[in-house]
């Protein structure tokens, strides 16, 4: 049988501060871990090494504002780049399956990208994922978020995709940050029901999850069809994590993998870095590999110590039979939508970047397509830290785009390059793999 | 005077070195079931009509552990393992039957789980009962904190006459347990039969008057003292192959990127010299299919030599005795080599008929078969060296720093050593578009790096100021810090170098510990909450690989 793949980039000299949760020694005793245990010498296992993503990749998913560039440290590069080694891995069959244990990590970085919100500036799935359906042609793709934050910039960057389907099963947001990840949020109108959100109460143990794995993650799964699994492998679901409220253990977290099959695992939560994160890194790397991981246990684990209260049940037999509906419903919603009679469905938001203070407020528009998902165009404005207030507009063409649909882009950002309304007028022509950025006052367009 | 002896699997080489040239040489047939004889051969050969007051250093490189290992003549040993929580047990494949105990600690060195006094006692009356003498002895994370070995050791040894027990934590501080367990394993298995033999040598050298200082080569290119050996057997092994790639940094002494080819009879050795920096396996060198925390070089050994037999089907990876030209029946690599660059080795027309005949079932003529046969080996033996400089290239990085920037590798010469050498680097290296250097002294360059090479060694620090404990490898040695609170990193390089110093006297190498460098230099912050609790630190500093002072080049 084919090895697993590991990438295992710890940043050992990046940290977003000094004492951040996201700092240097976050890994440290996972290396520890894994190097003792000699899981690179197995035979079942294959290290790779890091790599870098080029710009380019960052801009087929991200609006950088100003640009590229200013969004990102090289470690950043670095990360991404090493999800993008460990998909080609898969890809090209050198491995039967991959984990990216990297940081810094993505999932709370959104489509635009003003500054870093919930320690991600770029989100290293969803770049991996318009990689993939770049480099390899890939239709139909799943990704399962398994931290316990709501992986709400995955969420927003594929709402309206309706080839991604998005799960994401977390604490509730009524107890967590970032507060969003309700069953509501289901997917924009021509891609209902391929963003599915599980919120769990706390305390949700083992048991409660592989109930949600069982009876609907993998049910949805079976029926999506999907050309490849992604686990956005948060590790903060843990009973010992300080920033969360949740009790799996690195047992629970083998057993959600060997269930899941991913075929990529990319690393991102996690901050009880010497009391989980070495084992649970430990299970996924043994779940993943087909290696039994009955031995693997936390030094504080106590088997039985960990119930499920009963109300927790409850309302996971609940999200199941809605969220199963909700999956089950979304070509009737998306055909009663698209017939609505409008030609663009509009939507606001605002955004709020919590590690660097920056409101941003958005207006959405979707082109209510008669034969395609539609493209959107976002405008964007924020004041960044350095006092500086952009207003940009964002033409996002997404790589399933039909004729129509790519005229109608491609004449928006003409015409909106010559009007001085915008600060920056960017288009993301997925279908050429081109990327414009235009800065209206020089003129000067950049073409990545 | 200094004198190297290479006992390799096929020959054992020996030079006689004085005053930047190799004085005399000697080549003989290894004895394979009496490896000591063969070097005494060699030795008084050397020294046939010389002053022996003169010799000043003896250095020798030997195959005797790889060879036990290999055969199965390793002593009977036990391994114990405290494998903790992790990986499932049967995924220790190092022997048939390991004994399993409780009891684990964890990358802090922190208990998480105690001895089982029940599971020692059983220990103690499985070894009673078995009457098996050798114990090796590894436990997870040893390397932070050794405190079940080492009470299990002394159990053992109370209690249990005339067992000896070796401990992981005393052979290396490195992560890697079951490189660790592999290590310990194999140095029990090795190390009477090892004493044995220094106990040989040692009274060998006295009977002939001998009082030169006696070194042992190791698979890391340095030496240390014959004494010194008895209790790190394994480190000798794999010494052949560095001392060949010692060799010829020893021919080159400069700073290029060289590709070192050690031709023999049936293989082809090769390693890697960077900026003249030997370049390590990073996992280790592999002995008996097992990774072990023995240092060694990266040598990639093919089974193509010089006297490697043509067919019709092309090179074949044996050899049935030297090449045509030399007085073989068959043609070999060569022979090609000698009709196609007009070499005039030997006798060249033999060189010719043995090749005709092939050519012939063929249906082609000499020259060009002899074309196709350097191409091939060239070929073969440059995809063998692209594939060596990606593996390095592609070297797991762990800092964004290494990651940016890139390792490329501009190969700028390569270095021709054994006996073959002359016939086939030159082609080789014209393919690869880059320098050849074949020296006069390549044939003996193994025993010429052998006997010019200075001592090496490693010393690893691991502090926790939270803990305020620390760990200093070799040796396997743990205390407290007096001064755990404003430890820094210049105090944890103090304490490196300190313990450098300690260790290269006791082995005599005092003249070597000033070069010392810091080859590892990592340290964290603890947080907790968001305050900082402790600082972790990870040091090491070496006596890298290099030659002695006396030695200042070749003069030819
Ligand atoms: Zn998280
Ligand atoms: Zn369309």
């Amino acid at each position: 049988m084919k090895p697993t793949g590991i990438l295992f980039f710890p940043a050992f000299d990046w940290a977003i501060s000094p004492t951040h949760p996201e700092r240097e020694e976050r890994l440290l005793y996972t290396r520890d871990q894994i190097f003792e245990e000699g899981i690179m010498d197995l035979p079942q296992i294959r290290e790779y090494k890091p790599g870098l993503a080029s710009l380019k990749d960052i801009a087929r998913v991200h609006f950088c504002v100003p640009n590229v560039e200013a969004q990102i440290t090289e470690a950043h590069l670095v990360s991404a780049g090493s999800a993008l080694v460990m998909a080609d891995a898969v890809m090209q069959g050198e491995v039967r399956n991959g984990f990216a244990i990297i940081r810094p990590p993505g999932h709370h970085a959104m489509t635009v990208a003003h500054g870093n919100r919930g320690f991600c500036n770029i989100n290293n799935e969803a770049i991996m994922v318009e990689y993939l359906r770049q480099k390899y042609g890939l239709k139909r793709i799943a990704i399962v978020d398994t931290d316990v934050h709501h992986g709400d910039g995955t969420q927003e960057i594929f709402y309206h995709d309706p080839e991604v389907l998005f799960i994401s099963f977390h604490q509730d947001g009524r107890t967590l940050y970032p507060g969003s990840g309700f069953m509501e949020e289901a997917g924009g109108p021509l891609a209902y029901g391929t963003t599915i959100n599980i919120p769990l109460l706390p305390r949700t143990t083992d048991t409660g999850i592989h109930y949600v794995l069982d009876h609907l993650v993998m049910p949805i799964l079976e029926e999506f069809k999907p050309d490849i699994i992604i686990n956005s492998a948060g590790q903060d679901n843990h009973y010992s994590d300080p920033l969360a409220n949740m009790a799996f253990s690195a047992q629970g977290y083998a057993r959600l993998n060997e269930t899941l099959a991913p075929d990529i695992a990319v690393l991102e939560g996690g901050y009880s870095v010497e009391s989980a994160l070495p084992y649970i890194n430990m299970g996924i790397i043994m779940a993943m590999a087909g290696i039994d991981y009955s031995n693997l246990r936390e030094p504080d684990y106590k088997p039985g110590r960990l119930k499920e209260p009963a109300s927790n049940m409850e309302r996971i037999y609940k999200i199941v039979d809605t969220q199963l509906n909700t999956f089950r419903r979304r070509e009737e919603v998306i055909e009663k939508n698209r017939r609505s009679g409008q030609m663009f469905k509009t939507s606001h938001e605002s955004i709020f970047y919590d590690t660097d203070y920056i409101s941003e407020s958005q207006r959405n528009e979707l082109r209510l397509c008669p034969s395609c998902g539609g493209f959107r165009i976002i405008n964007s404005s924020a004041r960044h830290p350095n006092g500086r207030e952009y207003n940009i507009a964002c033409i996002q063409l997404p790589i399933y785009a039909c004729p129509g649909c790519q005229e109608q882009a491609r004449d928006a950002y003409t015409t909106m390059n010559s009007s001085d309304i915008y600060d920056l007028v960017y288009l993301q022509d997925r279908v050429k793999d081109e990327y414009r950025s235009t800065d209206t006052r020089s003129g000067e367009e950049r073409i990545l | 005077m200094l004198i190297g002896i290479d006992v390799g699997g096929t020959f054992t080489d020996g030079v006689l070195f004085r005053d930047g040239q190799i004085v005399k040489s000697v080549k003989k047939a290894t004895q394979e079931d009496n490896l000591k004889n063969s070097l005494l051969q060699v030795l008084d050969e050397l020294l046939l009509a010389q002053d022996k007051e003169q010799i000043q250093r003896i250095v020798l490189s030997t195959t005797l552990v790889t060879n036990l290992l290999a055969t199965g003549r390793g002593e009977k040993t036990a391994l114990v393992m405290l494998p903790g929580y992790g990986l499932p047990h049967d995924s220790y494949e190092l022997s048939g039957d390991i004994y399993f105990m409780k009891g684990a600690v964890d990358f802090r060195g922190r208990e998480i789980e105690p001895l089982d006094k029940g599971e020692i006692t059983e220990l103690l009356n499985w070894i009673k009962d078995t009457g098996v003498k050798r114990i090796a002895l590894a436990a997870k994370f040893a390397n932070r904190n050794n405190v079940h070995e080492q009470m299990l050791k002394k159990r053992i040894m109370e209690e249990c006459e005339g067992v000896h027990v070796s401990i992981s934590s005393e052979i290396s501080g490195k992560l890697n347990f079951p490189r660790r367990a592999a290590t310990t394993y194999f140095t029990a298995m090795t190390i009477s039969e090892w004493n044995r033999f220094v106990d040989q040598i040692e009274e060998a050298l006295k009977l002939r008057g001998i009082k030169a200082e006696v070194q042992v080569l190791k698979a890391d290119g340095g030496t240390m003292p014959l004494a010194a050996s008895r209790t790190k057997p394994c480190e000798t092994a794999f010494s052949g192959p560095a001392a060949s790639t010692m060799g010829g940094s020893a021919l080159t002494r400069d700073k290029l990127n060289s590709v070192v080819v050690d031709v023999g009879g049936t293989t082809t050795d090769l390693s890697l010299i960077i900026s003249g920096e030997p370049l390590y396996a990073s996992k280790g060198a592999v002995i008996e299919k097992q990774l072990t925390h023995v240092n060694s070089f990266a040598v990639r050994s093919i089974p193509l030599g010089g006297d490697s037999v043509i067919t019709a089907q092309g090179v074949q990876p044996y050899r049935l005795g030297p090449a045509a030209c030399f007085g073989g029946e068959k043609a070999t690599v060569t022979d090609a080599f000698n009709i196609h660059l007009n070499l005039n080795l030997g006798n060249v027309a033999q060189s010719e008929s043995q090749l005709k005949a092939i050519a012939e079932e063929l249906q082609m003529d000499t020259p060009s078969l002899s074309a196709r046969i350097v191409e091939e080996v060239s070929q073969k033996l440059l995809a063998e060296v692209n594939d060596m400089f990606r593996q390095w290239e592609n070297e797991p990085a762990y800092k964004v720093w290494e990651v940016i920037h890139q390792r490329k590798f501009a190969l700028d010469r390569v270095i021709g050593i054994g006996a073959a050498a002359p016939a086939l680097v030159p082609a080789l290296a014209a393919l690869m578009q880059v320098e050849s250097f074949v020296h006069e002294y390549s044939p003996v360059a193994n025993a010429l790096g052998a006997a010019v090479v200075r001592p090496t060694l490693s010393v690893m620090l691991h502090v926790d100021t939270q803990s305020k404990k620390y760990t200093l490898d070799p040796g396997g040695i743990s205390g407290t810090l007096e001064k755990a609170r404003n430890f820094q990193l210049d105090h944890a390089r103090a304490m490196a170098r300190q313990h450098l110093h300690i260790v290269g006297k006791e082995l005599g190498m005092e003249d070597y510990t000033d070069d010392a460098d810091f080859f590892l230099e990592e340290q964290f912050n603890m947080i907790r909450g968001w305050d900082r609790t402790g600082k972790l630190f990870e040091v090491g500093i070496q006596v890298a690989p290099g030659f002695i002072k006396e030695y200042e080049g070749v003069k030819i």
